[in-house]
């Protein structure tokens, strides 16, 4: 476009005389001083005069007409709120960090019910074998985050209420407006009845890790693990280590049974059994008893009842669904988020990490929160960029008796193929069709950093 | 016209039989509370408010046209009606709202008792001949942890005996009775559970006054020191009074709403009634009415929502209902200051509503359970609970 059709095509302005408050509108010019209707502003002489006070153009300002005039306008005259983000986790800290990086003026409050500490949550199920205290995992505490990157922090607040409509966020300190909402309020234990929350560890936040870890300082114990699942092994295998006696308890036959094929299975068992970890198979908890020397007991649908010193519970995630729930967001065992933009049903609503689903199924692993928080900041600045693109992580357990590497997603029913199969390790995959949709590597930890 | 005759002489029937009016027609019963609430309570408020006049005329009134039974099991447990009505009580006089709420819970405890000589004395209760509040600040905050029980009971044969006192309860007098929870202790002075009861302030009791108070002095508040106080088994309303609370709870605090969405609607009214004349200074003001009306309309729709399910004992539900009386109480101070800067000097006469709302809306923030208790409460209900 040329300087010329610029000048033709951009609106007429006005400008103000400081000195008196003489308007110049370029539609009107002033004839009287020899400018014709139509005279820009740049095109005036030097030596013009203002036709009232007589100063020149250089005490002339663009003038831009107050918004409001009339009383019966709805006033919004307060400062746009900004962003807020509720949960300060891996993924709340990421949006801000890609919000800060890229817009080193826009509001942003984050909301958490923790402390905001950053901490790396995988070592939680591995810093009790290497002798850790709770603060030697803290990064970076959350205040000093919060200055980094000059955000507003409110730690120990708790997001109890949302409403859409007004834009407002209610929380434990008070309520809270916001021009955009970023959900990244993870995922909380699910504990079956059979499990009370008041006997009954569970290993998904610092300061839960940092009670078993205090409650366990005491010496060697005996510690049930209840659910083979991801965390559950590597639990028990970290526990192991730190030496203490551990029971790993499952209601089906083998551990990981989702992801893993009995082969691959039995193998992890006998990985644990070498570090002393017990494995109970296809044992169903009926209930947990405390007993009078405080220690509780474990009683299995059989009967059976087994006496331990501390209970850890590791039975899956669920999403809290308040929040969605009230403010009526579209939600499947996760708040439901667009998978190009990880937009909410609702338009000013954003969601990332392990509260979210995306296709009805919940991702709750570190790799694919930095694209999604990067996707969010992008979206949240209405910058142009490349759409949120979810791969299925790699999975890496951190089990070392028996390293395990899954690639893709496999399906809990599908048929397992043994590709190899030594002494030291295997590799299996499992095909739908023509096309390998997992690829398992379980071995010896050198072999499975090759694949 | 025709229909206002026909109210008023329904009034004056009810006025001189005892028997409750049948109450089943929904709008009938909120039109006739709100003709009455404009009509005699509004006129009322300041000498209500300021000389400490105690409406139990008006109350009785409202008791008559079904202000008081919508809640109730037997009165088919309209809880959205009962929210409704109290609103519009509120709306003009914030004082005679928080007694009516005073009142609907004190019904509420003596029907979900099923104690036979508290439900024979409901109807009298319900249709405004009989009246009582609930002292129920000090243990619903004793309950939750927040401070120690006010009331210790020793059990006796055929009942137990109370020492202690509550600070103040509002809406009683000697001949009239209020909920109560007390501590019972075992022989060797440990705390074993808690009863609650309906206290007769009869000539047992003597009611000792309270210092002045900055508003609501209208609401008959006094501290009721108790020594030996026998509470037999026809006062009984549950024992143990634990699971019994639990209960009731979310109706007890749902209720409550219905008080601030008064002092709301009534501060939006101020607002609305000047803007003719005021709106072209108005317009620079904070929290417009078309904002608070938002916000109110948001309350408004959720209090609905929950009255469908008072009784619904889910953790969910009870941190919705603590959400939106919290709300609430924050919107009742914003939309009556706000009120107050959009009348100006006439609504900080004396004698406006807008400064007596001030003072109304404090109170909502401040009375059991506050903003802050409120706060404390869904924290504690939130947080994730880990082994000893
Ligand atoms: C023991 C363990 C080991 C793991 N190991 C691995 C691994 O090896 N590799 C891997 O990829 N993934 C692993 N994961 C998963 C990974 O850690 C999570 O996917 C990731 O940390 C999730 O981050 P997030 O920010 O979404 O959630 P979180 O870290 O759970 O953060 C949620 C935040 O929201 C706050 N919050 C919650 N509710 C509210 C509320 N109502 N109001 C305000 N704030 C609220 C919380 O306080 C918290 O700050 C592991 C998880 C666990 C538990
Ligand atoms: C006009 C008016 C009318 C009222 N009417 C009624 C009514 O009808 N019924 C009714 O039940 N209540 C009534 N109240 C009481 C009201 O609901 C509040 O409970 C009261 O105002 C005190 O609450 P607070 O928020 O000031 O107490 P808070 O600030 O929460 O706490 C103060 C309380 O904590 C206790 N406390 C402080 N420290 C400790 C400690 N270390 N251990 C244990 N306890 C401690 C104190 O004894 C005190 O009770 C009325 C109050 C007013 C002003």
């Amino acid at each position: 476009m040329s300087a010329q059709q610029l000048k033709q095509d951009s609106p007429w302005r006005q400008y103000i005389c400081l000195a008196c408050g003489l308007i110049y509108d370029e539609e009107l010019g002033d004839p009287d001083s020899g400018l014709p209707p139509g005279t820009r502003f740049e095109d005036i002489p030097d030596d013009w005069q203002c036709p009232l006070c007589g100063v020149t153009k250089v005490d002339f300002e663009l003038f831009e007409k107050p918004a409001i005039l009339a009383c019966d306008k709805g006033t919004v005259f307060n400062r746009q709120p900004g962003v807020v983000i509720v949960g300060a986790g891996l993924a709340g800290w990421s949006v801000a960090e890609q919000l800060r990086q890229q817009d080193a003026e826009i509001p942003i409050t984050l909301i958490s019910a923790c402390n905001g500490d950053i901490y790396h949550k995988p070592e939680l199920s591995i810093a009790l074998s290497r002798g850790f205290e709770q603060s030697e995992l803290v990064r970076e505490s959350g205040v000093d985050a919060a200055q980094r990157l000059g955000v507003r922090l409110l730690p120990n607040t708790l997001a109890v209420g949302l409403s859409p409509a007004l834009h407002q966020l209610r929380t434990t300190r008070g309520s809270f407006h916001y021009t955009k909402l970023v959900l990244a309020q993870g995922s909380k234990p699910a504990l079956p009845a059979e499990l009370p929350a008041a006997v009954c560890w569970r290993v998904n936040t610092l300061s839960a890790w940092s009670g078993l870890q205090r409650a366990l300082a005491k010496g060697s114990s005996r510690v049930a693990v209840v659910g083979a699942g991801m965390v559950g092994c590597e639990l028990a295998e970290d526990l192991a280590r730190a030496g203490h006696q551990v029971t790993l308890i499952d209601r089906d036959n083998t551990p990981l049974s989702a992801l893993l094929p009995e082969a691959a299975a039995t193998r992890l068992s006998s990985g644990l059994a070498k570090l002393g970890v017990k494995f109970l198979g296809g044992q169903a908890i009926r209930a947990v008893e405390p007993r009078a020397d405080g220690s509780r007991a474990i009683v299995l649908a059989s009967g059976l009842s087994i006496e331990f010193d501390q209970i850890v519970a590791a039975t899956g995630l669920v999403t809290d669904n308040r929040l969605a729930r009230q403010a009526k967001l579209d939600f499947n065992r996760g708040v439901v988020v667009d998978a190009d933009t990880l937009r909410t049903s609702e338009p000013a609503i954003y969601a990332l990490g392990d509260c979210i689903s995306l296709d009805g199924k919940p991702c709750r692993f570190i790799e694919p929160i930095k694209h999604q928080a990067r996707a969010i900041a992008d979206a949240v600045l209405e910058l142009d960029s490349e759409a949120y693109a979810h791969n299925a992580p790699v999975i890496r357990l951190k089990t070392r008796s028996v390293a395990i590497v899954l690639h893709g997603l496999p399906s809990p029913d599908g048929h397992w193929r043994m590709v190899q199969e030594d002494a030291d390790g295997l590799i299996m995959e499992q095909v739908s069709g023509e096309q390998v949709i997992s690829r398992l590597n379980l071995g010896s930890p050198n072999q499975s950093c090759a694949a | 016209m025709k229909e206002r005759k026909a109210m008023n002489r329904a009034l004056v029937s009810t006025e001189v039989s005892t028997k409750p009016a049948p109450w089943a027609d929904d709008a009938k019963v909120l039109a006739d509370v709100a003709e009455i609430s404009r009509q005699q309570l509004a006129p009322a408020a300041y000498r209500i408010d300021h000389e400490g006049y105690y409406p139990l005329d008006i109350m009785a009134k409202l008791g008559q046209a079904g202000a008081y039974a919508a809640h109730q099991d037997r009165y088919g447990c309209r809880y959205p009606l009962a929210l409704a009505t109290m609103t519009e009580i509120s709306r003009h006089c914030g004082s005679t709202g928080f007694m009516s709420w005073a009142h609907d819970v004190c019904g509420l405890y003596m029907e979900q008792s099923g104690n036979p000589a508290l439900l024979a004395r409901l109807d009298d209760h319900v249709a405004g001949i009989t009246f009582g509040g609930t002292g129920l600040s000090n243990p619903m905050k004793a309950l939750t942890g927040i401070e120690k029980m006010a009331l210790k009971a020793k059990k006796v044969a055929g009942g137990y005996r109370v020492s202690g006192t509550l600070p103040w309860v509002s809406h009683i007098a000697t001949g009239q009775y209020c909920g109560a929870i007390a501590a019972v202790e075992k022989g060797d002075g440990s705390p074993s559970h808690e009863i609650m009861f309906l206290l007769d302030l009869d000539e047992r009791v003597t009611l000792r006054a309270c210092p002045e108070f900055s508003g609501m002095e209208g609401t008959s508040t006094w501290a009721i020191p108790l020594v030996d106080y026998f509470v037999s088994e026809d006062q009984m309303i549950a024992d143990p009074a634990g699971p019994f609370v639990q209960r009731i709870r979310g109706a007890f605090v749902l209720l409550q709403v219905g008080i601030a969405a008064g002092v709301i609607q009534g501060s939006i009214d101020s607002i609305r009634e000047v803007e003719p004349v005021l709106g072209h200074v108005n317009q620079y003001l904070h929290d417009r009415p078309d904002e608070l009306q938002a916000e109110y309309d948001d309350i408004l729709a959720r209090a609905m929502t929950l009255a469908e399910t008072p009784f619904d004992g889910s953790k969910d539900y009870l941190l919705d209902v603590l959400d939106l009386r919290t709300q609430g109480a924050e919107l009742s101070l914003k939309a009556s200051t706000s009120a107050l800067l959009h009348q100006g000097a006439r609504g900080y006469l004396m004698s406006s509503a807008p400064q007596r709302r001030i003072r109304e809306a404090q109170f909502v923030a401040i009375v059991t359970p506050a903003i802050k208790h409120l706060r404390w409460e869904m924290a504690k209900l939130m947080n994730e609970e880990l082994p000893a």
